[in-house]
């Protein structure tokens, strides 16, 4: 190990001498120093000041084996088919969010890319995707209860708006990082804004977009079962339903179908998504 | 392309050869069939998804009020907020913190370069992939009921919530990550144990710190809602505010949430520049 160190020139010539090999010195590690020990009084201040009483970690472990040994040791099964058919409900939820949110994403992503929109439209846009992001769902579910009342289309509009923060954001960086040749050709043969965007940055963006809205709908496969909890229908109503009621041979069950068809989705899903981004490589490379 | 362009501008236009279309557009149709028929299959009523137009168009003043109420956040609700608001940052500090310390090692043993162990990784990889599919809001459910309402619950359900993520995206960056000095590690004679201590971990820590600014974002957004359910913080608050329809608390609440997220937002993007 210490050969190739006495290759290396020491930086700057203040480099330690430790037998015959020169060791460089050290950089000045002051600002990862006093991050670091920032970071450890948030810690223990937090850990300090909480209000929990840790104490009742300590029945955790028997409590866990107990309520597990009541969810999965005899699953009600004959909830499977209504269980089955709230799924569909939920999923049926997510999808018509993902699909609501990509028609209003999309045009909004091409106006917020720069090279693209007018300057002020885009830095507007962009605080409404970053606003929309720093909401969690539930609450833009709240607010368009009141609207459209505790159905699955309040839950399909909330998925579809969260989704615009996500999918624009996403978006306005995947045109961004496009290669400039092709909006350039277009141009040079007298192309308009709209053939721009049409021949030069929609051929480039469609795989990433592509892969952006598969993933959004993973998402909002998981954030449908969560938006029960307020009652808008579906999974999440019924397992929320089922717990108050303490019948956790049937939230055993429920459990167990929320974590199948989510893995399911996922892997359905990120393979659909791989396929889409290297098949797209592969095509790339080709002259 | 280039057979469309004339080679002179002199010389007589050629007819443009324009190249023959690619092959397989059948699949872009098909493709573009099949999310249509899913769509219209989620609009079936009784089936899918109900769009009643009619009682949007009924509710819709209830709903402009509600948004008349949203754009004038009531103030003086303030000092209330300031506890749960404390609350909602604790229980996202001490899970980002504990999940740091229990994904740590996990990572290590999930990812192929750093344990060669086939069958304990795809334990560990099983294991985590059910984690997190789970979301944290159900996981806070259940644990409400068995440890009790308050910030108990709610931590658990984000560290169990944060280590599926962190894991995920660690071991995936450790799998990326350039073999060379682990397999150096490995010829000088050191375990693989050893090896990942003295080479993988020091590399590894970056990236590792990045994830974990990101969960603590994460978090910071989950846990004000995780009180819906009874697991402390804001969501408590914004329970209550929601059944008595006060929805100038709830802007109230929202703008706090915001606030605190972009800034952590801003600050954790200045900090992850550093790092990298």
């Amino acid at each position: 190990m210490t050969a190739p160190a006495a290759v290396r020139p020491s930086r700057g010539g203040r480099g330690v001498l430790a037998g015959d090999v020169a060791l460089p010195a050290r950089p000045s590690r002051l600002a990862v120093r006093a991050l670091s020990a920032a970071v450890v009084v948030v810690v223990v201040l937090a850990f300090w000041s909480v209000d929990i009483q840790w104490g009742r970690l300590s029945d955790l472990p028997s409590e866990v084996v107990r309520y597990l040994g009541l969810m999965f040791a005899a699953p009600e099964w004959s909830k499977l088919p209504e269980a089955l058919w709230q799924t569909w409900r939920s999923v049926a939820m997510a999808w018509l969010g993902t699909v609501l949110g990509i028609l209003v994403a999309t045009p909004l992503s091409l106006l917020a890319a720069r090279g693209h929109g007018p300057a002020p439209v885009r830095g507007a846009l962009r605080l409404l995707f970053a606003v929309i992001r720093a909401v969690p769902e539930i609450i833009i579910a709240i607010v368009i209860l009141s609207v459209t009342g505790l159905t699955p289309l309040t839950g399909a509009l909330a998925l579809a708006v969260n989704g615009i923060g996500t999918l624009g954001k996403w978006g306005y960086e995947a045109i961004e990082g496009i290669g400039p040749g092709p909006v350039e050709a277009v141009r040079a043969a007298g192309g308009s804004g709209t053939q721009v965007l049409r021949w030069g940055v929609w051929p480039q963006v469609l795989p990433a977009f592509g892969s952006f809205w598969l993933y959004r709908f993973e998402i909002n496969v998981r954030s449908s079962a969560v938006l029960g909890l307020i009652g808008v229908g579906g999974i999440g109503d019924m397992l929320t339903s089922y717990t108050q009621y303490r019948e956790w041979s049937t939230v055993g069950v429920l459990l167990i179908v929320v974590v199948v068809v989510t893995v399911a989705i996922d892997a359905a899903s990120g393979a659909l998504r791989r396929r889409i981004m290297e098949g797209a490589r592969a095509r790339a490379v080709q002259p | 392309m280039s057979a469309v362009l004339p080679a002179r501008p002199a010389a007589p236009r050629p007819a443009a050869v324009l190249p023959a279309r690619p092959a397989g557009r059948w699949r872009v149709v098909v493709g573009w069939a099949v999310v249509l028929g899913i769509t219209a299959l989620t609009l079936v009523p009784g089936l899918g998804v109900e769009v009643d137009l009619g009682a949007v168009a009924r509710s819709w003043r209830n709903g402009a009020d509600k948004v008349v109420a949203l754009l004038q956040p009531d103030w003086a609700f303030f000092p209330r907020t300031v506890a749960p608001l404390l609350e909602t940052l604790q229980m996202a500090v001490i899970a980002t913190a504990v999940a740091g310390a229990v994904s740590l090692p996990l990572s290590l043993w999930a990812a192929r370069t750093t344990n060669p162990n086939r069958l304990l990784r795809g334990a560990v990889r099983a294991v985590l992939n059910v984690v997190r599919a789970v979301p944290d809001l159900l996981y806070a459910s259940v644990l409400v009921a068995m440890v009790g309402v308050g910030a108990l619950p709610g931590v658990l359900a984000l560290v169990l919530f944060d280590v599926g993520i962190v894991v995920k995206l660690v071991s995936e960056q450790l799998e990326a990550a350039d073999t060379g000095a682990i397999e150096a590690g490995l010829a000088a004679g050191g375990t693989q144990s050893r090896v990942n201590r003295a080479v993988v971990v020091p590399d590894m820590m970056p990236g590792f710190w990045t994830q974990l600014l990101y969960v603590l974002e994460l978090n910071v957004r989950a846990s004000s809602v995780l009180g819906l359910v009874g697991a402390g913080g804001m969501g408590l608050l914004i329970d209550a505010v929601r059944s008595f329809y006060r929805y100038d608390q709830l802007s109230l609440i929202i703008l706090e949430i915001l606030v605190v997220v972009l800034v952590l937002e801003a600050v954790s993007s200045a900090v992850r520049r550093r790092l990298v």
